[in-house]
């Protein structure tokens, strides 16, 4: 690796302090005077239409001041939502909202509205909806097929195989691709699995749940927002509110986590804008966790049936992947699809076939949640790979390096029957430097030690996601005062990568990181076009964006020293706040004093002229920060090699007790395929806190419904089980290993890497149970206590495996 | 005073759970205000009346009628026996926890509920066929009979009154009502034990619609205290000295020849020598 | 109306100093009035609005109630308003009743041990999740138990001892105190009355709307663990799906005391699998007076699941009871 002055070390972020003295204010910390507090009056009924709403009692308290209602608010199309509705398709869907002086007013205002609903039909389970006469989730339709509404039921299949809890293939579906012959690849096969398959349904419950302040002065509208992103949160917000995005000021210093549930803000955003429009007084809508719990998002859960053919060899020949997903009641998931690309990538089968449909439910509507489609693709398979090696006698570890990609490996759909490419994928390398660092054939002989009635359970498991994109902007300016300002646009999401991105800058520049300022998380401030922060594109996007913009900078400040010093700019360097002589040191511009070199000669110096490539949003920002001196803003033009993925690989121990069923995760250990580290501490935080969501996904996070009424029962961190501290290894501290491998195709080589890490815990724990119970195979998550005893005891189950939020 | 309680289902939506528990206490006071009532009339009315009707035993075409005349067969008395420990039972489980004395009710209250059906499923078959049937059933001429009376206890002339049958109209009044509510607190009863654990089926409380289950719990909360009512007052008259020689016919079997006389038109009950069968 | 959770409404709040106090405010309001513990069951309840009293009585500021004191002659007297983190930590109940120790440690969450007492665990209301989320069941006062229709979701409800409402005890250090023999003092205005614990538990076939024997005018003041069982072989365990805040799915404590391999007398409690927690008789005979054996250990569980009525979804709960009341009695590490 590439010797760097500061990619690679590790540093404090600069709003650690803030973080750990409290003094960080997140959206809700903020107040303004005469602020009122918002109430939503969520439905009762997982489908319904409101028939009359009578808010006289509520009007007629003292401190009630306005209630929005769905008719307020601008429309949208299908079967997308507005926030409020007057047809909830969920239990929990926001009706109208209420804005008093204080909450306790607000939420006693709710109680006095009388809200008159029709019940409509309702769907909970995906299967239930294709059942014939089954019910829809929505009046539109249960389905999407070429971006339209639609209605599918599966007239023609074996439904008795469904109550058993087997998957049948033969049921119409609206997406589908193969690559090579599956059918073929089956039957040259030495060995077939064939597996119906249960991903659960899981919320993103963030620790910060999705509150908005908002108030409006002369014309303009503030909004403080929990959301993952800032800039690409600005538009969305400004549409939602009805306003041009140059009429929203956005503040979004801080996040508490959002895991693909505010990726770009959330759709209730609009409300305390549109109520503080109303009442002409800021709103600020606190969302509790009960709410949260609704309209906070979920992961879609996928029913399926996956076939793979193995030779004895261990390669795989073919991968048939059959997948119906749960939809939730809006917009469409493409979790289903991901699965398949991400397994075609993981496990490079010879020939793959992809077919499945998204059924919409009247459950909490979906969104991306870390590695989207790539963490159930994990979870289902990771286990079928676990027994085809037992089955074929080869270590499992040797088995992901057997089918692993290697260098620019296919992937995904084809497009006109090709597939398109990875820039690079170094899983057998960091398949060897996890067995060297963790001694895995030492895990290995582990396997089925007994301690009473407890066994030891050994797994491996391979995981990929995206990590990558590209073509966005940095911006940055170099001022009088020496100091680097570095205009970050995407949000603060709490994994560090508004910070460590901006040190691509630095390393540029030679300098140390003190004398960078980074300027973020309010659109006021100028920022530059970026990713959004999610899909673990931001570390791979702007080390670019901002190595570009560091890499422009320094050739400004080589011109100016050229200039103003005499020589070629070649003759120049730049390190440690200063361009140099490079045969003559001593001789140079400090930053301060090229900083007004630069404002001095103006034009493309100090951003009075700027490049054509760049991105409006930019060009906006970066007029706004003309003239403040030596101004490096460049888009992100560099190669790019194919689809950014990176990958890792879990291992994980546990012990099962053989008569209560309890598992406990005795140690987890992770080696990663993540290009160039940036930042050592940033990376083990998303190398072990993927995993330990990886680990809820497998041990015990679901929701529970009640299907005569369609209401949910586990609404209660207690009753829906995300793990805690204590679920996490901490006898011996987690271990972690990356190989530390740029990305070739990348100047710094760097990937991201917060989604990969997640699958990774969740099918090493899934394949450590199987194997602590010898074959203990469930092809459905979480795997239980009760899930646990009924194997053991051969009870007969309580419930299929295909049935879904049990 | 509510009559009935409301609930929410889980949607939100109104729905009557069962009577409000007010109404046992009013079927409670309603009781006693009847006894109470009662016993004033008794007091101060029923003497007055005798005074002026002359009242005392007519002698007449007694010369058939046996030294004891049966009134209840032993089968119908075990089934009376029988009903009513089971009801004082039902009662017993169905209300005391209602008013604070707690114990394990449920298993009582429901065996008690099959044994009452069970002794009048037993007692229709046996008053149909073995019984005389239509004598404990009001016909038009008992309510012709019941307004002479009414208009001469009044004060006002009327044709003579006859005595009883076997069974005065308050009895028969009596009999329509236990009919009533016992019909319906048997009937939602059984339905009612589709919610509860029992050994015959797996408890089900979706088996009929929430509306309609409220419904089973207005009737049979309804009939329940209803019988409050009718049980207060059918011991009060069980007890009382002049209406004993019943009571003790309903232990016994038989009446004696003088009460017989007395209260009865032996044109109307007609018994004979042989006739000590009921 | 409409139903909204989650955010507390107004209530008057008292703060007595002390019981009698205390017991004043409780006359005064009678069934209006909440005694407060540590708040990890009543803050769901008021936050939800799903109980709503008129007036909150907090006894955080009694301090007569929080006291732990060895008694004369054996035994402990603890308060109730003892924190749990102070009945894990006191040196007398770690040496001596080393179950009520364990039993409190595994409660919840540090954070919530720090903050809920003794008191509270044992008087706490049920976590079934139809009744919790203000589902009208009997409970509540209705005329169903949700959690028993064939549509019913009841993995953490009851086997045994159902009437009509399948709910269970949630609390964990209740078996630990029925195992030890403990006494509950209740105190109102009429003065103080004692119950054992086995009895201070209620099951829905005598009273389907509470969980103990307490009267709305009634405090439980203290808990008094008997020398009886002080320094006998103890054994707790918890099963639940989480390593730290997670209800028990079944709980199970014992208090043997072995002489030369022969369990002479012995009492075994388990909760979460029946309304109330209960003590096992037909277990504790199954092996009191015989030789300590695996056998004879496998013989207490079989007895202590006769007459099970698992439901829809948890008659995985007959095998854990079975397995745990046998390791209770086998002894060694939970």
């Amino acid at each position: 690796m590439a010797d760097y002055k500061l990619i690679g070390k590790n540093y404090s972020t600069a709003d650690l302090v803030a973080k750990v003295t409290g003094r960080a204010k997140y959206a809700e910390d903020f107040r303004a005077d005469g602020m009122l507090f918002a109430k939503l009056l969520p439905s009762p009924m997982p489908h319904a239409r409101v028939r009359s709403i009578d808010t006289s009692a509520a009007e007629a308290m003292p401190g009630v001041e306005v209630i929005l209602t769905a008719d307020e608010l601008p429309p949208v199309d299908a079967p997308n939502e507005a926030g409020l509705t007057n047809e909830p398709v969920y239990e929990g869907e926001p009706i109208l909202a209420v804005a008093a002086v204080d909450e306790t007013t607000a939420a006693d205002a709710i109680e006095r509205i009388r809200v008159e609903l029709e019940p409509l039909p309702f769907a909970v389970d995906p299967l239930e909806s294709l059942r014939p006469g089954g019910p829809d989730a929505r009046l539109d339709g249960n389905t999407m097929a070429n971006s339209e509404l639609t209605t599918i039921k599966w007239n023609d299949v074996d439904w008795a195989a469904i109550d058993r809890g087997e998957m049948p293939t033969d049921g119409p579906i609206t997406d589908e691709w193969e690559v090579g012959d599956v059918e073929a690849g089956l039957a040259e096969a030495d060995l077939v699995l064939d597996e119906t398959v249960f991903h659960q349904s899981m919320g993103h419950q963030p620790l910060e749940t999705r509150t908005a302040m908002a108030y409006w002065q002369n014309g303009k509208c503030y909004l403080y927002v929990s959301t993952q992103s800032t800039l690409r949160t600005h538009g969305p917000a400004a549409r939602g509110i009805g306003i041009a995005p140059e009429d929203l000021v956005l503040v979004s210093e801080y996040c508490g986590g959002g895991f693909g549930s505010k990726i770009a803000g959330f759709v209730q955003m609009r409300l305390p804008a549109l109520l503080s429009q109303k009442a002409g007084k800021p709103v600020m809508m606190r969302i509790t966790r009960q709410e949260e719990h609704f309209i906070g998002r979920a992961r879609p859960g996928l029913q399926g049936r996956v076939k793979i053919g193995y030779r004895s060899d261990g390669r795989i020949t073919a991968m048939d992947m059959f997948f119906v997903q749960d939809g939730g009641p809006y917009g469409f998931s493409t979790d289903f699809m991901n699965a398949a690309d991400q397994a075609s990538l993981m496990y490079q089968p010879l020939s793959h076939r992809l077919r499945g449909l998204s059924v919409y439910t009247n459950t909490p509507p979906r969104s991306a949640q870390r590695a989207p489609g790539g963490l159930q693709a994990v979870s289902m398979i990771a286990p079928i790979m676990q027994k085809a090696a037992n089955q074929l006698g080869i270590d499992p570890l040797e088995l992901i390096r057997i089918n692993a990609p290697a260098g620019q490996a296919k992937l995904g759909r084809p497009t006109n029957g090709e597939q398109g490419n990875v820039s690079s994928a170094f899983v057998r390398e960091a398949a060897d430097i996890g067995e060297s660092t963790f001694d895995w054939q030492a895990m290995r002989a582990r396997s089925g030690r007994r301690n009473g009635s407890k066994v030891t359970g050994i797994g491996v498991a391979l995981s990929s996601f995206n990590a990558g994109a590209w073509g966005m902007d940095g911006l940055l300016t170099i001022r009088p005062d020496g100091k680097v300002y570095i205009h970050q646009g995407v949000g603060n999401l709490g994994t560090g990568s508004v910070f460590d991105t901006a040190r691509a800058a630095m390393e540029a520049l030679q300098t140390d990181w003190d004398q960078a300022e980074v300027i973020w998380g309010d659109t006021s401030k100028h920022l530059p076009w970026s990713t959004v922060q999610a899909g673990s594109t931001t570390t791979h996007a702007h080390t670019r964006a901002n190595l570009a913009a560091g890499e422009d900078a320094k050739r400004k400040l080589l011109e100016i020293a050229a200039g103003a010093l005499g020589g070629s700019p070649d003759d120049y360097d730049v390190a440690d706040g200063r361009v140099f002589r490079r045969d003559y040191p001593r001789q140079g511009l400090g930053f301060a004093q090229a900083a007004r070199r630069a404002i001095e000669l103006g034009g493309r110096f100090d951003g009075h002229e700027l490049p054509g490539d760049l991105n409006p949003v930019t060009v906006t920002a970066a007029t706004a920060l003309a003239g403040l001196g030596l101004m490096g803003v460049a888009r992100d033009n560099y190669p790019l090699g194919g689809r950014v993925i990176s990958h890792a690989i879990g291992f994980a121990e546990v012990e099962v007790d053989l008569e209560t069923g309890a598992v406990v995760l005795k140690d987890y250990r992770v080696s990663t395929d993540v290009g160039t580290v940036i930042n050592p501490r940033t990376l083990e935080a998303q190398l072990h806190g993927g995993a330990i969501q990886g680990f809820s996904a497998a041990l015990g996070q679901k929701w529970t419904y009640d299907r005569r009424w369609g209401l949910q029962v586990s609404k209660r961190f207690y009753s829906n089980r995300p793990p805690t501290m204590l679920d996490v290894p901490h006898e011996e501290p987690m271990q972690w290993v990356a190989q530390d491998k740029p990305d070739p195709f990348s100047p710094m080589g760097a990937k991201g890497i917060g989604e990969t890490a997640e699958g990774a815990g969740s099918g090493a724990v899934l394949c450590a149970i199987a194997d602590a119970l010898g074959e203990g195979y469930f092809n459905r998550t979480p795997v239980m206590t009760d899930m646990i005893l009924t194997r053991i005891e051969n009870l007969p189950p309580a419930f299929s495996n295909l049935a879904a939020h049990v | 005073m509510e009559i009935f309680q409301w609930g929410t289902d889980p949607w939100g939506q109104e729905m009557l759970v069962r009577i409000s528990w007010d109404l046992l206490y009013l079927a409670f006071w309603a009781g006693v205000a009847f006894i109470a009532f009662h016993i004033i009339y008794a007091v101060v009315w029923l003497p007055r009346l005798a005074r002026a009707n002359g009242a005392g035993a007519e002698s007449g075409a007694a010369a058939n009628v046996p030294a004891r005349i049966t009134r209840h067969t032993a089968a119908a008395r075990y089934f009376h026996w029988v009903m009513a420990a089971s009801m004082i039972a039902l009662l017993i489980t169905g209300f005391f926890p209602i008013v604070g004395i707690q114990f394990p009710w449920l298993t009582i209250h429901w065996v008690a509920g099959v044994l009452l059906t069970v002794s009048i499923v037993y007692h229709m078959v046996h008053a149909t066929f073995f019984l005389d049937f239509w004598s404990i059933w009001i016909l038009p001429s008992d309510l012709a009979e019941a307004w002479n009376r009414i208009r001469r206890q009044a004060g006002q002339q009327t044709a003579p009154i006859r005595k009883h049958g076997k069974y005065p109209l308050d009895h028969k009044l009596y009999h329509l009502a236990v009919t009533l509510a016992g019909l319906a607190v048997i009937g939602t009863g059984l339905v009612l034990m589709l919610r509860i654990d029992s050994i015959f089926w797996p408890r089900n409380a979706y088996f009929l619609a929430d509306e309609t289950w409220g419904l089973m719990y207005v009737i049979h909360g309804l009939g329940g205290v209803l019988f409050v009512t009718l049980t207060l007052t059918h011991v009060y008259f069980a007890i009382r000295p002049d209406k004993f020689w019943l009571t003790k016919s309903m232990i016994l079997g038989y009446v004696d020849r003088d009460r017989y006389l007395e209260h009865h038109d032996p044109d109307r009950w007609v018994v004979s020598q042989e006739s000590n069968k009921g | 109306m409409a139903v909204i959770r989650d955010m507390m409404p107004a209530f008057q709040l008292f703060q007595p100093t002390t019981t009698d106090e205390a017991l004043g405010l409780l006359d005064q309001y009678q069934e209006q009035a909440w005694v407060l513990a540590g708040g990890l069951d009543s803050f769901d309840w008021l936050k939800d609005r799903v109980k709503r009293p008129a007036a909150v009585v907090d006894l955080g500021g009694v301090e007569e109630l929080s006291a732990i004191r060895s008694a004369t002659g054996g035994g402990l007297t603890i308060g109730a308003m003892a924190k749990l983190r102070e009945v894990v930590r006191h040196p007398d109940v770690r040496s001596q009743y080393g179950l009520l120790a364990e039993a409190a440690g595994l409660v919840a969450s540090p954070q919530i041990r720090n903050q809920g007492t003794l008191g509270g665990n044992l008087a706490q209301d049920t976590r079934c999740w139809y009744y919790r989320d203000g589902w009208n069941c009997y409970r509540a006062g209705g005329t169903i138990c949700y959690a028993d229709t064939p549509t019913a979701m009841n993995r953490e409800h009851c086997i045994l001892g159902a009437s009509r409402c399948v709910a269970v005890n949630p609390s964990d250090t209740a078996p630990a105190l029925v195992a030890l023999d403990a006494e509950m003092d209740i105190r109102s205005s009429a003065g103080t009355r004692s119950v054992p614990a086995e009895q201070f538990f209620l099951g829905p076939d005598v009273d389907i709307m509470r969980m103990t024997v307490l009267e709305p005018n009634d405090l439980l003041a203290a808990i008094r663990v008997p020398g009886t069982w002080a320094g006998a072989r103890f054994y707790f365990e918890k099963s639940r799906d989480r390593q730290v805040w997670d209800f028990a799915l079944a709980s199970v404590a014992s208090a043997a005391r072995i002489t030369n391999g022969v369990i002479e007398d012995i009492r075994i409690a388990v909760n979460g699998v029946a309304p109330t927690p209960l003590r096992l008789r037909a277990a504790e005979d199954a092996v009191r007076g015989r030789q300590l054996t695996d056998e004879v250990a496998a013989q207490a569980g079989e007895a202590a699941t006769a007459g099970v009525r698992p439901l829809a979804h948890n008659g995985y709960k007959v095998a854990l009871l079975r397995n745990l009341v046998t390791r209770s009695v086998r002894g060694g590490e939970a």
